[in-house]
């Protein structure tokens, strides 16, 4: 599938912003199934300077610097992308690899992809992994089931004993409190998801990217965010327990990392400004096929 | 023969009654009780002392302490004060011979935890080839992924390092501590030696100490080979995170030192990718930071978000070659426990050597094997986090309930890479000087080596840390523990002796590469320091006069006094009640209050502690005798005050004369020994700017507001504004409103009128610089000149002419107008000069 990307994100500050520095992670990520055709990041005010580089987990970073003085400032990204219809993941998800036996595997670095999934495992600033976390497993971490189908329940359990809830929770609340209301949006979905493997030993990641737009939804959209699972010898399998799926040829990946924080899509410093306002459009529009309608009706329940 | 040496020695010695304890190594004494050899000399010269002497040689070296300004902040102390350095006058003394060893061992080590580090950062083979646990990197919270990639100059991570060490029973080194991040303690150790040196000179000499001296040298020139392109002139500033930090001094003192500016995260900005020094004249390009703050607070945009005092950009500048770092930053990962498992290894792998010095024995529960002896042994353990969290402590099976020890087990079984175990560090021991004895305390060594170009060079001494108790073996400056000078003897060649660099204005960079943060502290020091003269001569000239003593002419009276006070604020408006004898004993008491209790808003203590605040990041800027008037100043100012009223009448008036004579000192330094550069226009600007203040409210409470006889007032103002003589030889006559006037308002030739100080300040102000940042109209000198413009036009008999009612409203006018023009002159300096450090809110999105 090709898509037209289109990512805005504005900030409307109160009063004068004398200087910004700023790191965006906006440019999807070139990988096995997908692939980046066209990327272009514009900012306004124009920047005094502007750089690329990747950064420590292989994704694309764009940093510039805006010196003069401003009260708003948007970058806009866009971009155009083909992403396949899975199938690695799909053999992957059929492994039988018991779930005690992956993370044995990790943790004894059975081979150099399980060392580098090993980093992982580990608690990282926005998730910190704990008992309470770990119980939520229960049985479904049942001795000896295979990982991938371990996984794939976690994030069914997620999607349905959550509450999704917009502006429910902010990225400083403590993931324990967001896992005890039982709300958040996909960052808390997946953060709780990565927090419940993480407390039981097991590697998972978050991977920040876009949902297909639906023919009959062009509305604000944000950027989403699932999770990944390493499970040896089959690799990352991925899962979005905010829509409740194995994510398919309609999900665009951005950039991944321990957590929200290491891939943030827009951050930096402004000198001033006061109170902000952001303001975030995303479209994702399909450019050969037209979307059907199931899959928009997805679409609609995963804002985030 | 040698035998009869020894005995006498340790009769002489005996007198002191020192008492190793036992099974510990002692520093200075054999088991048998005799004086190890490189000891000799100087227990011979204790001995000899006594106590009252080295109590007495003792003292003195306290007294350089305080007027050195030698301090250690605590965190958490309720005074939010910085305490004195602890020196013990007895250095530990160490033999030249083993003193290779040691160095030997840092060099070595240094060398091997910076080529770890450079792995870390680069190609991470040392975790692909399992000679580090992968832990050492994903489990480390000072491992900073940002960092990955960045290859400092020269690839030297470490400029840095410093190792404590221990000695065991048997007599051997260890390391038990390895520090990378941002080492402190090297400025502690020197201003050790300058003071050791100085109360024990003889034996000093004697023994043939070697000098510190070089070591800084090395430092500095091989620091400066690390700039960017060795660059042929760079521009190097010390970064510290501000006068709250425990190690502060040492940073000032080593800037000082070394002559590089010492800042602030606020004086730096990144632009284009590079650093730059935010200065009076502009922004400068700066080549290197030494860093003495914490790699992850250095950049708030790619490591902690919530740092409020680092350099946004600061890593970008970094990676793009554009500025040094030393350390490095990531550096600071290195001061695991648990890199102490490894390094045996490492160094055959990455120096193809054995590791010289052994670190204190530790087991990482992640292997299999170290794990199971740790549980096997768990009683002779201390256990630690891998990596220890806020609140997280060591903890020591051997002294718990059997089923506390299960417990730990079962969570060492549960998460084995999450601990680590350690052998008990068995310290040695040391004489210390304890009023009537010398005692035994446990030392810590703490050694330092830097970069020197090509490999390491180890500082040919330390700063030795003394437990505070008998038994105790925590170390801790931070819980009041001691230090010592550390004495390496057998100075093989001609060392040059350490100076102090005691001429810091003089540096080769011009003064428009002040820091604009600097100028704003000289403003206010010139501030604060008028303030506090205003003060000490207001109350000198009350004072008398509440005791009947001091002759104002026929006049003088409680109620003068009380009405100058209240009109200058210092009364609550329901003063005026009760008897004289009540007003006068509560006259008394205010200004006593203003004389001694430093808590009394705008009394002289408490401008002596805002001079304080504004003078810390001053110091390396300030010449030393500047420093040690002020400091003297302060001293005065915290004495205890006699209770008896009549005793405290005269401590105070006695303070007070030995307060103007400190002033004028202070006042004289700054005329007669610091270069005319910018920062010595913004203290004098600040000085003038607060003098006019000052002057324009007594003349407002006066004159303006005295009631019908004004003579006392005129007195008492001309008493205040020290111009009595000048009065009476200039004008033969009895008080007169407009000579008066003439005298402290528009008199151009006396140093104390508001005239004078306008005409100082349009001068001093018409001389900064104009360039860069600061370029603008220039509303302070079109005030100043306006102020000073209608003053000489103004008549002063007009001005003090009075009107039916009594009201004085030209004169009411003008000090209106000059109040409010000073205070425009004010704003419009902070907002030219100062605007950039208006607290901005750093926002993160």
């Amino acid at each position: 599938m090709r898509y037209l990307t289109s990512h805005i994100t504005r900030y409307i500050y109160e009063g004068p912003v004398s200087q910004c520095l700023s790191e965006a992670r906006l440019i999807p990520r070139t990988m096995p199934g997908q692939r980046v055709l066209q990327s272009r990041i514009t900012v306004d005010p124009e920047p005094a300077v502007m750089d690329q580089r990747k950064d420590y987990f292989g994704n694309d970073v764009t940093s510039f610097a805006i010196f003069r003085s401003h009260d708003r400032f948007t970058t806009t990204a866009t971009g155009m992308v083909e992403v396949d219809a899975p199938g690695e993941e799909l053999q992957a998800m059929s492994s039988e690899l018991a779930w005690e036996e992956a993370r044995e595997m990790v943790h004894a670095h059975a081979d150099d992809e399980c060392l580098m999934a090993y980093e992982y495992v580990f608690d990282s600033p926005y998730v910190s992994t704990s008992r309470e976390l770990g119980n939520y497993a229960g049985s479904t971490f049942a001795a000896g089931r295979p990982y991938a189908e371990a996984a794939a329940e976690l994030s069914h359990r997620i999607y349905k004993e959550f509450t999704y809830l917009p502006k429910s929770t902010t990225i400083d609340m403590p993931l324990l409190e967001i896992y005890r209301n039982r709300a958040g949006v996909c960052q808390d979905f997946a953060h709780i998801m990565i927090g419940v493997l993480r407390s039981l030993g097991l590697p998972a990641r978050y991977v920040s990217g876009y949902l297909r737009s639906g023919a009959d939804y062009q509305g604000a959209e944000a950027s989403h965010a699932w999770v990944a699972v390493y499970v040896p010898g089959s690799g990352w399998l991925a899962f979005d327990p905010t829509n409740d799926m194995i994510p398919r040829d309609g999900h665009v990946t951005l950039a991944w990392g321990r957590d929200y924080g290491d891939v943030t899509p827009v951050k930096g410093i402004a000198l001033g400004g006061g109170e902000q306002t952001v303001q975030v459009e995303v479209r994702v529009i399909p450019v050969e096929e037209p979307a059907t309608q199931k899959q928009s009706q997805t679409q609609i329940q995963s804002e985030s | 023969m040698k035998e009869k040496v020894t005995t006498s020695l340790k009769a002489r010695t005996g007198v002191w009654r020192y008492v190793p304890q036992e099974g510990h190594w002692d520093e200075a004494l054999t088991p048998g009780g005799f004086p190890r050899r490189h000891w000799r000399d100087l227990l011979v010269a204790l001995g000899r002392m006594g106590p009252e002497q080295l109590n007495r040689r003792w003292r003195a070296g306290q007294q350089l302490i305080q007027t050195n300004g030698i301090t250690y902040n605590v965190y958490g102390d309720p005074q939010g004060k910085e305490r004195p350095w602890n020196l013990d006058l007895i250095p530990l003394v160490i033999d030249g011979r083993e003193w290779e060893h040691i160095e030997q061992s840092i060099i070595q080590r240094a060398t091997l935890l910076n080529a770890m580090v450079a792995d870390v950062y680069g190609p991470q083979s040392l975790i692909h080839k399992r000679q580090l646990p992968a832990e050492m990197l994903y489990a480390n919270p000072h491992f900073l992924r940002p960092c990955c990639g960045i290859t400092p100059p020269s690839g030297v991570h470490l400029h840095t390092y410093a190792a404590d060490l221990a000695r065991s029973p048997s007599g051997d080194w260890w390391v038990i501590a390895d520090r990378t991040q941002a080492p402190s303690g090297i400025g502690y150790a020197l201003e050790n030696r300058l003071v050791s040196a100085q109360t024990l000179p003889s034996v000093f000499n004697q023994c043939r100490v070697r000098q510190l001296g070089p070591f800084f040298e090395t430092a500095r020139t091989a620091l400066m080979a690390l700039a960017p392109n060795r660059r042929a002139n760079p521009r190097v500033v010390l970064l510290t995170p501000g006068p709250h930090n425990e190690t502060y001094f040492e940073h000032s003192f080593l800037a000082r030192q070394w002559g590089f500016p010492l800042v602030e995260g606020a004086d730096l900005t990144v632009r284009d990718n590079r650093v730059f020094l935010k200065t009076l004249a502009g922004l400068e390009p700066v080549d290197l930071v030494l860093r003495r703050m914490d790699d992850s607070f250095c950049d708030p945009l790619e490591l902690r978000g919530d740092s409020l005092i680092g350099i946004p950009g600061f890593v970008q500048a970094a990676r793009m070659g554009n500025v040094a770092v030393a350390n490095a930053l990531g550096a600071g990962l290195a001061e695991t426990a648990l890199q102490m498992a490894f390094l045996p290894g490492l160094s055959r792998q990455l120096l193809g050597e054995e590791l010289r010095m052994p670190s204190v024995a530790t087991w990482w529960c992640g292997d299999e094997q170290p794990r199971r002896y740790v549980l096997e042994h768990l009683d002779e353990l201390v256990i630690k986090p891998t990596f220890p969290r806020f609140g997280q402590n060591a903890e020591f099976p051997a002294q718990m309930s059997a089923a506390a020890r299960k417990e730990l087990a079962a969570r060492i079984e549960a998460h084995p890479e999450q601990f680590l175990a350690q052998e008990q560090v068995d310290l040695s021991t040391a004489p210390v000087r304890a009023e009537q004895v010398i005692a035994a305390r446990h030392v810590v060594l703490r050694v330092f080596a830097v970069w020197d170009g090509s490999s390491y060079t180890v500082l040919p001494g330390g700063l030795t840390r003394v437990s505070q108790q008998d038994q105790s073996l925590v170390v801790s400056m931070q819980l009041g523990g001691g230090s010592k000078d550390t004495w390496v003897l057998n100075a093989q060649r001609e060392e040059v002796a350490y100076q102090r660099n005691a001429d810091p204005l003089v540096t080769p960079r011009s003064s428009a590469e002040l820091p604009s943060r600097m100028a704003d502290n000289l403003f206010w020091l010139g501030r604060y320091a008028e303030r506090v003269e205003s003060s000490v001569r207001l109350v000198r000239v009350l004072l008398p006069g509440l005791s009947g003593e001091a002759d104002f002419g026929r006049g003088a009276s409680i109620d003068t006094v009380v009405h100058l006070l209240g009109g200058l604020g210092y009364l609550p408006a329901e003063f005026s009640e009760g008897s004289l004898a009540t007003q006068r004993w509560s006259l008394q008491r205010l200004l006593g209050s203003m004389v001694f209790d430093p808590t009394r808003t705008s009394g002289i203590g408490w401008n002596l502690k805002h001079i304080r605040r504004v003078t810390w990041p001053l110091k390396e800027r300030l010449s030393q005798d500047t420093w040690r008037v002020l400091q003297q100043l302060e001293t005065d100012f915290s004495s205890t005050p006699p209770t008896e009223t009549e005793q405290r009448f005269v401590a105070a008036m006695r303070l007070l004369d030995r307060a103007i004579v400190t002033l004028s000192a202070f006042a004289g330094l700054l005329t007669e020994n610091t270069t005319r550069g910018y920062g010595w226009r913004f203290l004098e600007i600040g000085r003038r700017l607060e003098r006019s203040l000052q002057m324009t409210e007594l003349l407002r409470v006066g004159i303006v507001q005295a009631p019908f006889d004004v003579d006392p007032y005129l007195q008492m103002l001309l008493e205040i504004a020290d111009s009595s003589i000048t009065y009476r030889t200039r004008y033969f006559t009895a008080m007169r409103t407009e000579f008066v006037l003439e005298l402290l308002l528009a008199d151009e030739t006396n140093p104390r009128s508001i005239a004078f100080q306008l005409a100082n300040i349009l001068a001093h102000a018409e001389d900064l610089p104009r360039t860069g940042e600061a370029a603008g109209d220039a509303t302070e000198l079109t005030v100043a000149s306006k102020l000073l413009a209608a003053i000489r036009e103004a008549d002063m008999e007009d001005l003090a002419t009075r009107d039916a009612l009594g009201n004085i409203s030209a004169l009411e006018d003008i000090l209106k107008l000059i109040k409010t023009g000073l205070y425009d002159i004010s704003d419009a300096l902070s907002a030219r000069y100062f605007s950039h450090l208006t607290p901005s809110r750093l926002t993160s999105f």
